[in-house]
């Protein structure tokens, strides 16, 4: 037993995040760990750093194998595909990779050319997540992008001409100003290129952003209820199915990477500010982990030896919240079996919660089913919370 | 020997300059040094700097070095300047032979200063006024001289001149003390008596008692008898303020001391009370204050159950050094355990309510105060009626009565249209009007309902601040008075239930029902809020559900982020009361309190 109390038999499947985290400027609206780039790219040796930050782990993972890898920033377009090929190329030297594995990288409209997008399938991505937000120039402005509407339709162009079939266009709802038909009108544009995967979110004030200091005028809340609506029913009749909270796909077109955060899988983490999350069953634990997340000071480890901003193992009540403020959500609700699994603690854990949270009609449960109540599905937060540590 | 001590108060309004005196008093007779001398050193709970307001009596003895070359021992008895902290005053008077009436020079005369000094005056104390503020370019001593004269009626011809900012004028202050002031009287050789002006409770010490020595003294190790109660207590600890805690072998009579006798029991050692020693003590005890009967009632309840007991602690320790605060246990179907508590005014509501808040950390919901009515019922029965939701049904009520005050009010001419309006609007009569120089004198008999609702804002507001009142209880008066429930999702909340005028019931029941549709969230259903008098409803509205959560991105690894998201939403439920299926915010339960006129 570890001091976290937990019996873990199995290991989860494992993911690679890769944090890229500069973007040629920082968006009002963003609360992700990415700084402006000032002067040059300091790509060669970004590359060399996030190498011997997996060097690192990899001691804790032996035998492991990568199901799929993530590329997620910050702008990782900003960096070339030599660089990008570079990197994975190193990672192939040290783990075993699935078949198949997913390869995502996220991508802005303004900031990739067409050969980037041959380069980057060239060395090996297979999935590309367009940072689109919107088509609408004013609300692009708004949000404080670099691309217009008509550079994202270039984009996606040369992304599919690169011969990229799966991709992910990134679209946000409830922006300034919008209405609905506004809102419609950016997922018909999306849909018109057929993507394999679209995921759809509300604009939100982040604490620590520009917005959130100077809030701009956001449509009144029931107004953004009926984007969702509407945006919804457009998405379903061009056949694509809601997974997950934001995320809708083609069949089989689920991101696998992101599936795997919400079935509480293992993630390794290289690059700045990313966040990494392992079992480690010769010790019976669960461990968190963060890296520095200023460049800068990521770029030294090398030296240094100061990877981590920080390392945790969360106890029980913690691990009983993450996993439910994932998995739940999953449109198809959450196998309990899969608890017991992934963090190796007793169902008897889940008394309290599972008690209150059906007895307020937010899920129903059928055996090891938990489903989610189309209640449950609308009031998410309030689900999420009852799992809160007290 | 008593012939070098002075004990005196200070008479000041709020804003005055009291605590800015009283900080050039202490720096002249060296009782800290610079560095020590935060600002207004006698206001000493954060609230009371904060507010700027005197809420406890304190004290501070000071070692003067007079002209005539000898050194007297001042003991200054610090005083509320706040309507609803008359009592207080009163209690401070009494440890003291003068007071120092502090006006400002450019203000003049306001009407909770004449009350007081009024007081004082009943109290036998030499009055000395003191015109402060003498610096400021707006400041007209000779008007408000007159002002004196004529308001209060007190010789004001050589009133000081003073500017306690800069110092101009406080020595001679501390000289007028000496002269005009008389010594107490030598009772050294009489049995000790030692009136307690205030007892307040320090986690380490117990209860610890501030005392006026009156006769005889009372020595470290003495066996002291509490009068009223004949319990016997050994002296631990005595010593004066400087305003340091500075220990002491002894207190003769006429000193102003405090003394701790390990009495653990907040009710051990009573405000008002007579200490005298065990063996060979004093008969008599020492006339004691009048106690202040409660005005304003309100139920006070924890957010939490759990805090139930927490909050009847605190309770009872504030209630040792504010004996006019009164609370008993009360139960609400709504809210649960909590206690039903007596003030004296809106004022002290509001500064119990934040001293447990901020000193006991307990999270409160506070009901909308009410005053007590007095309900002469069919049987014959007269019953008094401090909690709106605890009314006999109607037809066992033959009459119902509402406290009447009589308010004082002093302002400026240029203002007298505005307040009498006012006035009338509260449903007033008016009773005289007098012109005092620039300023008028108007004395109104009120509702106290109307008082307690918000008069005394909507006075600063109509006067720009320069109207000032003062009121006594005058009567019992009956009136068309209908009780107004509020149902949400179709349940009476009884802690919503108010007394109103049969006039005003359905204005107020329509702004009840709607700022309780702003105040209350929206929440997952609907939430339906009417007003109603018996079965009759008179107003209603609705919170329309909320149709979903924020649907945000993931956050991919990392899980920190929405957490504290949840976790800050959870908190602010917490702090929020579940009747039935329904969160209502605690705001919302003084939603009462909030009137458009």
């Amino acid at each position: 037993m570890s001091a976290q109390g937990l019996t873990l038999q199995g290991m989860p499947p494992l993911a690679l995040y890769v944090h890229l985290p500069w973007c040629v400027r920082k968006c009002p609206y963003c609360d992700f760990n990415s700084h402006p780039l000032h002067g040059e790219l300091p790509a060669e040796a970004y590359v060399d750093a996030l190498l011997a930050d997996l060097d690192q782990q990899l001691p804790l993972v032996w035998g492991r194998v990568l199901h799929s890898i993530f590329f997620g920033g910050g702008t990782p377009s900003l960096f070339s595909g030599a660089q990008i090929e570079r990197f994975l190329d190193g990672v192939r030297a040290r783990m075993s990779l699935a078949p198949a594995a997913e390869i995502t990288l996220e991508a802005n409209p303004g900031t990739v050319e067409h050969d980037h997008f041959a380069a980057y399938r060239a060395a090996g991505v297979n999935r590309v997540s367009l940072g689109v937000q919107s088509f609408a120039d004013a609300a692009l402005q708004q949000l404080g992008r670099i691309h217009g509407g008509q550079e994202a339709i270039t984009a996606i162009d040369r992304l599919r001409q690169a011969g990229f079939d799966n991709f992910n266009i990134d679209l946000m709802y409830g922006l300034p100003q919008q209405d609905v038909a506004a809102a419609v009108d950016d997922v018909q544009r999306a849909l018109a290129f057929a993507p394999t995967h679209v995921s759809h979110y509300q604009l939100t004030l982040e604490p620590n952003t520009l917005f959130a200091h100077r809030p701009p005028p956001l449509p009144d809340e029931d107004i953004i209820a009926s984007m969702q609506e509407a945006c919804a029913d457009h998405l379903q009749a061009a056949g694509l199915r809601q997974y997950e909270v934001s995320a809708w796909s083609q069949p089989q077109h689920e991101c696998r990477h992101n599936l795997n955060y919400w079935r509480f899988g293992d993630y390794l983490a290289v690059g700045a500010g990313a966040h990494g999350k392992l079992t480690l069953p010769a010790e019976q634990a669960i461990v968190r982990y963060v890296r520095q997340p200023s460049p800068k000071r990521y770029l030294q480890a090398m030296q240094s030896g100061e990877w981590d901003q920080s390392r945790s193992c969360p106890d029980a009540r913690t691990l009983v919240f993450e996993f439910f403020l994932n998995a739940l959500r999953l449109r198809d609700g959450v196998d309990l079996a899969l608890f017991q699994q992934r963090t190796g603690l007793a169902m008897n854990w889940l008394q309290q919660p599972l008690d209150e949270a059906q007895q307020r009609g937010l899920v129903w449960i059928d055996g090891d089913d938990l489903h989610i109540t189309d209640l449950g599905w609308r009031f998410l937060n309030d689900l999420q919370a009852i799992f809160l540590p007290a | 020997m008593t012939a070098h001590i002075r004990n005196f108060s200070i008479i000041a309004h709020i804003d005055h300059g009291k605590s800015t005196l009283a900080d050039r008093f202490i720096r002249l007779c060296d009782g800290l040094t610079e560095r020590e001398m935060s600002e207004q050193v006698l206001d000493s709970m954060d609230i009371e700097r904060e507010r700027g307001i005197t809420i406890k009596s304190q004290s501070v003895r000071l070692n003067y070095v007079a002209d005539d070359g000898q050194t007297y021992q001042l003991n200054l008895i610090d005083t509320p300047g706040h309507v609803d902290f008359s009592y207080e005053v009163s209690r401070s008077l009494s440890a003291c032979e003068g007071a120092l009436l502090v006006v400002d020079a450019a203000q003049g005369v306001e009407a909770q200063s004449v009350a007081n000094c009024y007081t004082a005056v009943e109290q036998g104390l030499e009055v000395v006024p003191v015109l402060n503020k003498i610096d400021l370019p707006a400041a007209d001593p000779e008007r408000v001289r007159e002002e004196i004269e004529n308001v209060i009626g007190i010789d004001a011809s050589d009133a000081l001149e003073v500017s306690a900012k800069t110092g101009v004028g406080v020595r001679e202050v501390l000289e007028a003390i000496i002269r005009l002031i008389p010594p107490p009287g030598d009772h050294s050789s009489q049995p000790l008596r030692a009136l307690i002006i205030d007892s307040w409770f320090d986690n380490y010490l117990g209860v610890v008692s501030l005392i006026r020595v009156v006769d005889g003294q009372v020595r470290k190790g003495d066996k002291i008898k509490v009068m009223s109660t004949g319990q016997v207590h050994q002296v631990d600890q005595l010593g004066v303020f400087t305003p340091k805690r500075r220990p002491a072998e002894q207190l003769n009579n006429g000193e102003v001391g405090y003394l701790v006798a390990s009495v653990k029991d907040v009710h051990g050692a009573p405000v008002g009370d007579t200490l005298t020693l065990a063996k060979g003590g004093a008969e008599q005890p020492l006339p004691g204050f009048m106690l202040m009967q409660p005005r304003v009632f309100s139920g006070l309840f924890p957010v939490s159950a759990d805090d139930y007991a927490d909050l009847r602690d605190a309770l009872e320790k504030l209630r040792l050094n504010d004996a006019a605060l009164q609370f008993e246990p009360e139960t609400s179907d709504a809210l649960g355990f909590g206690f039903r508590c007596g003030f004296l005014g809106m004022l002290h509501l509001e500064i119990v309510q934040e001293r447990l808040e901020r000193e006991y950390d307990i999270d409160l919901i506070t009901t909308a105060p009410t005053v007590i009515y007095e309900l002469q019922l069919t049987d014959g029965e007269v019953i008094k009626l401090e909690n709106p939701s605890a009314m006999p049904p109607v037809n066992k009520i033959a009459e119902i009565r509402e406290p009447i005050i009589t308010a004082n009010i002093l302002l400026p001419q240029e203002f007298v249209g505005a307040v009498i309006t006012l006035c009338e609007q509260k449903r007033g009569r008016q009773i005289q009007m007098r012109y005092l120089g620039k300023q008028v004198s108007i004395v109104y008999a009120l509702p106290m309902a109307e008082v307690v609702l918000d008069f005394f804002d909507r006075l600063k507001s109509v006067s720009r601040g320069y109207a000032s009142f003062d009121y006594q209880f005058e009567r019992y008066e009956a009136g068309p008075f209908v009780r107004v429930d509020i149902l949400i999702n179709g349940e009476r909340v009884d802690a919503l239930s108010l007394v109103v005028h049969r006039a005003d019931a359905e204005r107020r029941g329509r702004e009840m029902a709607e700022k309780m549709r702003e105040l209350i969230p929206r929440q997952m259903f609907d939430v339906a809020i009417q007003a109603a008098i018996g079965s009759h409803v008179i107003a209603r509205s609705n919170v329309k559900a909320l149709r979903k959560n924020v649907t945000a991105k993931c956050y991919g690894g990392d899980a920190t982020r929405k957490r504290k998201l949840l976790e800050k939403q959870k908190e602010g439920k917490k702090r929020m009361k579940q009747v039935g299926r329904v969160e209502i915010p605690q705001e919302a339960f003084l939603a009462a309190l909030n009137t458009s006129d």
